[in-house]
């Protein structure tokens, strides 16, 4: 057997997912239809499965899918942590596929959102009402204030985001399940309206409605389900340090910036055992068009800075050097919180596997790698290595 | 006077806000809190911060905040990282909505709202000093 068939090892072996957009039914069929879709891409039906664990922003309660699925007495676990839920849940399966000996998993994300930017409560994040009431709690103007800062500190030209934008409509516009499907040039996106200097309506990802579910085998089994299971060779989440610029922060630390990207980024690379350099096909945090940018650097992809002359040589796109949202990202499919880190993990499974269902990287690609980002200062990131044949 | 929250100022005339300062190792932080994030410490005091800095970095709001924001009536304004020193601070950027980082601004009251009965309630801002 070989070292990566090991009982220690954990492989996507499956996915399934909602079109995201605008949903009127209840957040709960969207995750059953997604838990279903996955099941059968995996070839697997409810009672094979051993653990789950499921994810939501929203009231619902993710452990009470069984009364959809079937009561069939399996632990399964809730997460909720912002927009990294997707990254967290999935590395919960993980690692309790590791530590139960269990051999599969059934990972779901989903969320059904009301329209607008999401208000939030101060008190839930241990700031004072002051903050709310004075129109300092709004996540459009922290990732306006973190990129204006990000841009004036690696010389990188405002016009840059729009090519952010005209990147994600693009690959959007292709992709059968995302919500975006109308290309926006460079010059359109610059021009819109202004929501957060120097953030533009068309830089912005909305919350939206959308479920995404993977299924999780252990060592051999992997192989048994799948041709080209997905190895999970890291799945890593950090939080804040001294230093970080995150959200919801009435205040910030002089001197040498760090950040929950760089740090799980960094990890996830040296447990993996893979450089940034070798990543064929990467999924980046694009709440707006400025995080995709930061995400870049932070997560070592590229050299801060480096990204005005990346997007204007088409260093990003599908047969550039470094694939980044492939399906649009966040941008074009909005984002149910729950489901958005699990969207990406999916796009980068069938990416991997050469079944894309929007825009295919070409030349086999054979390492992938996804990032979240969330409040109040955590990311998960994972690196994804095709296995079997022809890998 | 009225104020969004009183905890956030050290003194109103001459205004200053008070942070809270680590005697471990010296982080400044606003609000205060009991304890320090950098480095663990609970052995922190009082401070008021340095009323004037430069803008760190700045964004104009052009669209009106979900409750629990407040106002008299909205027109658009501007946020920003203001460094004062020891400690970078977020803050309303006062009596304009078009910033460059690096410009020099002191601290100011600002009115916030007005109450039912007529009350002014103010916060802190940062306005340029030329």
């Amino acid at each position: 057997m070989s070292a990566a068939k090991s009982h220690d090892e954990v492989y996507i072996v499956g996915g399934g997912m909602t079109a995201f957009g605008r949903f009127d039914g209840e957040d709960q069929a969207l995750a059953e239809e997604a838990m279903r879709g996955a099941l059968a891409d995996a070839g697997l039906s409810w009672n094979d499965v051993d653990i789950a664990v499921g994810g939501t922003n929203g009231e619902t309660k993710p452990d009470n899918m069984v009364g959809r699925m079937g009561l069939s007495g399996i632990p399964f676990t809730t997460v909720k942590n912002g927009c990294a839920t997707g990254g967290v849940a999935l590395m919960t399966a993980r690692n309790g596929l590791i530590a139960e000996q269990s051999d599969i998993a059934c990972v779901v994300g989903y969320d059904n959102h009301s329209r607008g930017a999401f208000a939030a409560s101060p008190s839930r994040y241990g700031i004072g009402e002051w903050y709310g009431a004075t129109g300092m709690m709004v996540t459009t103007s922290y990732f306006a204030l973190k990129i204006r800062r990000y841009l004036h500190e690696h010389g990188i030209d405002e016009r840059t985001l729009g090519y952010a934008s005209q990147k994600a409509f693009d690959y959007g516009s292709s992709h059968p399940l995302a919500w975006r499907r109308k290309p926006v040039s460079v010059d359109e996106a610059l021009e819109s309206d202004m929501i957060n200097d120097p953030l533009t309506r068309f830089m912005f990802c909305s919350p939206d409605a959308g479920a995404v579910s993977l299924i999780l085998a252990r060592g051999p089994r992997a192989f048994d389900l799948c041709e080209n299971p997905v190895r999970l060779a890291a799945a890593v989440l950090r939080g804040r340090r001294p230093g970080s610029f995150e959200v919801f922060s009435p205040w910030l630390s002089p001197g040498e910036r760090t950040g929950p990207s760089i740090d799980a980024a960094k990890a996830a690379f040296a447990i993996a055992g893979i450089a940034a350099a070798d990543v064929d096909v990467a999924q980046l945090q694009d709440t707006d068009s400025g995080a995709e940018i930061i995400h870049l650097g932070e997560t070592g992809l590229c050299v801060d800075g480096e990204q005005g002359a990346g997007y204007v040589n088409g260093d990003y796109v599908i047969d550039g050097r470094l694939p980044v949202n492939t399906d649009g990202g966040c941008l074009a499919n909005g984002e149910p919180v729950g489901a958005s880190g699990l969207r990406q993990v999916h796009e980068v499974m069938r990416q991997l596997q050469g079944r894309a269902q929007g825009q295919q990287v070409p030349n086999n690609p054979r390492i992938g790698f996804t990032h979240v980002y969330g409040a109040p200062g955590i990311s998960a990131c994972t690196v994804l290595v095709k296995e079997g044949k022809g890998a | 006077m009225a104020l969004v929250d009183a905890s956030l100022f050290a003194s109103t005339d001459p205004v200053a806000l008070q942070g809270s300062s680590c005697s471990a190792c010296g982080t400044q932080v606003f609000p205060a809190q009991g304890s320090c994030p950098t480095c663990t410490s609970v052995s922190v005091s009082p401070v008021a911060l340095p009323t004037e800095g430069t803008v760190w970095s700045w964004t104009t709001q052009h669209f009106a905040p979900k409750a629990p924001f407040r106002t008299d009536g909205f027109v658009p304004f501007s946020i920003g990282y203001v460094d004062l020193g020891p400690v970078i601070v977020e803050g309303w950027l006062l009596n304009k909505t078009d910033w460059h980082i690096g410009e020099r601004v002191r601290l100011e009251l600002a009115k916030a709202w007005t109450e039912d009965d007529g009350t002014v309630v103010h916060t802190y801002g940062f306005a340029a000093t030329s």
